[in-house]
Parts: C-alpha cells; structure tokens; sequence
C-alpha cells in the first residue's frame, strides 16, 4: 500500500474513534505511524474532520420539533396497521383455512374499542376542521360545557336531531358519529356520540375506561343507548375533573 | 401508546432526531424543510418501521429513509450521475487552518457543507454526523464501498474550498460604524 492508497482508505475513519476496530483501517494506520509525512497528513485530517463534526453538533434542531414529532408519531401509529410476523404471505396461506372457521365465531364475538378510541384520538388531533352549527348543538355544547352536568349521567342526547340539523358528522366504519367540542373551565374537549346500536358487537362499558395516548387521554363507556368517548388533548387530569 | 410502546418511541426521537435534522438540513438546505423531512421520517416509522424485527438497524432505516423521502420529494437530479465522471481530486486543496475553522460560527460551516454537490454532500454529512460506518452509507446510498470512499475525497475537497471562501469573507467582513458619535455626525 503507497501513501496515496492509505489516505484514500484513511479519509473514511469517523475522527471519534468509532473505526478503531475496523480492519479495513488497520494497514493504513500502521503505514501512518512509520511514514512521518503520512501520519501528519492523518493527524491533520482527524484535526480537521473532528472540527467539522463538532460545528455540525452545535446546530440544534428547532425547539418545538421534538414536540411535534411526538405527537405526529403517536397520531399516526394509532392509525397504522400493524403488520407482524404472522402477516407473511405463507403463514396466511395456513392461516386461511383457519379463518374461515374463526369467521363464523367473530361475527358474533364482542369487539375491542381500541379501533373506534384510536379513531375519536386522531380526530380530536386535527381539531382545525371542526366545527358544527344549528340551535340544537349550540344547546348540546352549552351542557356539555356546565360544570354541573355530570357527563356520565343519563345524558339527554337526542342523536336523530343533532345529527339532522347541523351537528358535525364524522364517519366510523360507515357510520355516522356525532362530535362535538366544548370547553370547561378554560380547556376544550371532543366528545364523540355513536349510536350503540349501529355498533352492536362493540365492548364497552357503562364505566368510563381511561386510556391515554401521548399527551392526550380519552374515556369511553355507554349510557345504553349512545356510545360516548370524551378525548381531552390536555392529559388525564383535566379528563378525570369531567366523570 | 397500544401500537408502539410510547416509551420505545420517544427513546427513538431523542437518539435520532437532532442527527437526522442536521443531516436533512444538509440536504434540504432550508430548515423548516429539513424539520417536515425529519418529522416524516419519524412518521413513517410510527407507521411501518416498528415493525422492524431488529432494533439495532433502526438507526440505518431512519437515516435511508429520511433520504429516500428527500429523493422522493425532490426527483433525483439527472446532474447526479454525471459528477460521477468528474476528473482526479485535486490533492489537499487549501483550506483553513484548524484554529481558524474553530472561530467560524457553525451555520457557516453547514452553509460550506450545502455549496458541496449533492452527490458528495450526501456522504459527506452522514460521515461528519459519525452515526453511520462507511459500510452502512455504502449500503444506505446503494454504492459500493469504494465508491463511497470517493465520495467522501471529493466532498472533503469540495468542502475545503467552500470553507477556504467563507474564513476568508468572515475575514474580510466590513463591521459598520455605528457608535452614537457616528450616528450625530451623518
């Protein structure tokens, strides 16, 4: 190896030492410490690599993008199937005679809220593009929004009529939501009122669940008649003061 | 977090997403363009990347991937392989003393780093960022490892020259008068 060779290999050794153990290395360094005129090139390399490394360390990212990172990610791995092992092309193949079976059970098995919360959280994280109008949701928000109302009372919530005249609609495995944002005490929450029976294989309670996401935490349950989740982007305690 | 360990997640973003700025920033030469690459990188992997059986490559994904959007985003420049058939480096071209690098404020050197050509720059940042081996830029850029070693001789020349231009435009830099005595007498 001339000296030529060893600095073209010698200019890709990072200056922090992480190569060390890297064998490609290793004949070049050795030429650098017997070639005086080779080592000083090398040291002056490092020098310099080194300086450039910690200019670019000093540049720091935006102050809010962690922030925002954060809670994009959770948003979007709320919405995101997951795809495991099991979805490999051959042990679907198995799996499909399986399913078949399975199918007839599930179609009458409860099923998880996770699905219907994970949406109601997404939602309520695009929250620019709400908004409702008409007399009767002005009316639904106004109790929503008193501190005396307990949310988890028997609330009188006539589905039919916020639904026909101007309440926001949002679409849930085809069926409509009604939801609506309301503030109590200087903070805002999204309430979200599916009707129970277009979701019949649901399981949810008439107990409020509690699950957080993130910052953000919701509440699921049922009053009977109407599922309600309650998502509060201003974490669990401002949630908690509501049930 | 149901889908993804909340924890897992925000361990990830803090190891990686300063890095992953700096390096979209080298790329996109525009700082909030660099942070929306950055955040959808992470995104992405919200979605798809925590699927990743080894957790130990994620640092490589998030790197290919963050370059792979930028590529995606901008349509690769027909000029990229045409660098390629550039003449020999020229040998340790002059740049700026150690010490007089030091003083150079750091945007400086990022703005240096930015006037390299894009198909050097892109090695050339992930090796000054020291995150990634040659080995795994040669795998992120889909080259070959000499390649990448090439890369990396032509960007340091590159970049010496840029920095050469800057050191010597700090220097030469004209500071206005502006004491209060001045500002009567005008």
């Amino acid at each position: 190896m001339n000296n030529a060779e060893a600095k073209f290999i010698l200019q890709g050794y990072r200056s922090n030492g992480t190569d060390a153990g890297d064998e490609t290395f290793g004949a070049a360094i050795e030429q650098a410490g017997k070639d005086p005129a080779l080592g000083e090139w090398f040291a002056r390399q490092q020098a310099f690599d080194r300086t450039v490394s910690a200019k670019l360390e000093q540049i720091a990212p935006p102050a809010d993008l962690r922030a925002a990172i954060l809670a994009g990610g959770r948003v979007t791995a709320a919405g995101a199937p997951r795809r495991a092992w099991w979805t490999h092309p051959a042990w679907l193949a198995a799996a499909a005679s399986v399913a078949i079976l399975l199918a007839v059970t599930l179609a009458l098995w409860p099923r998880s809220a996770v699905a219907f919360e994970n949406f109601a959280l997404a939602d309520a994280g695009n929250s620019a593009t709400h908004g409702g109008h008409g007399h009767e949701t002005g009316e639904f928000q106004a109790m929503l929004s008193n501190p005396a109302t307990p949310l988890t009372g028997k609330l009188p919530i006539d589905y039919a009529t916020l639904h026909d005249k101007g309440c926001r609609l949002v679409q849930f495995q085809g069926r409509d939501v009604l939801e609506v944002c309301f503030n109590r005490n200087g903070v805002w929450f999204h309430c979200y009122v599916a009707r129970k029976a277009d979701f019949p294989r649901l399981a949810i309670g008439s107990i409020p669940a509690l699950a957080e996401l993130g910052g953000a935490a919701l509440a699921s349950w049922t009053d009977g008649d109407h599922i309600l989740i309650v998502v509060s982007k201003s974490g669990r305690k401002n949630l908690e003061s509501l049930l | 977090m149901r889908d993804m360990p909340s924890e897992m997640f925000t361990q990830l973003v803090d190891a990686h997403y300063a890095p992953l700025f700096r390096f979209a920033l080298s790329l996109t030469k525009n700082p909030a363009d660099a942070g929306d690459l950055t955040q959808q990188t992470f995104f992405i992997w919200a979605k798809q990347g925590h699927a990743l059986r080894e957790e130990g490559k994620a640092k490589s994904w998030l790197f290919t991937t963050l370059y792979r959007e930028f590529l995606r985003g901008r349509r690769r420049a027909e000029r990229v392989t045409a660098l390629e058939d550039l003449g020999p480096v020229e040998a340790d071209p002059p740049a700026p003393e150690v010490d007089l690098l030091t003083g150079l404020d750091a945007n400086l050197v990022v703005q240096a780093l930015q006037e390299v050509d894009e198909v050097y720059r892109t090695p050339l940042t992930l090796f000054y960022l020291q995150d990634l081996s040659y080995k795994e830029i040669a795998g992120m850029l889909e080259v070959p490892i000499g390649t990448v070693m090439s890369r990396l001789s032509r960007g340091k020349a590159q970049l010496r020259a840029a920095l050469a231009r800057k050191e010597a435009g700090a220097r030469g830099k004209v500071v206005p008068f502006q004491t209060p005595d001045a500002r009567k007498l005008s």
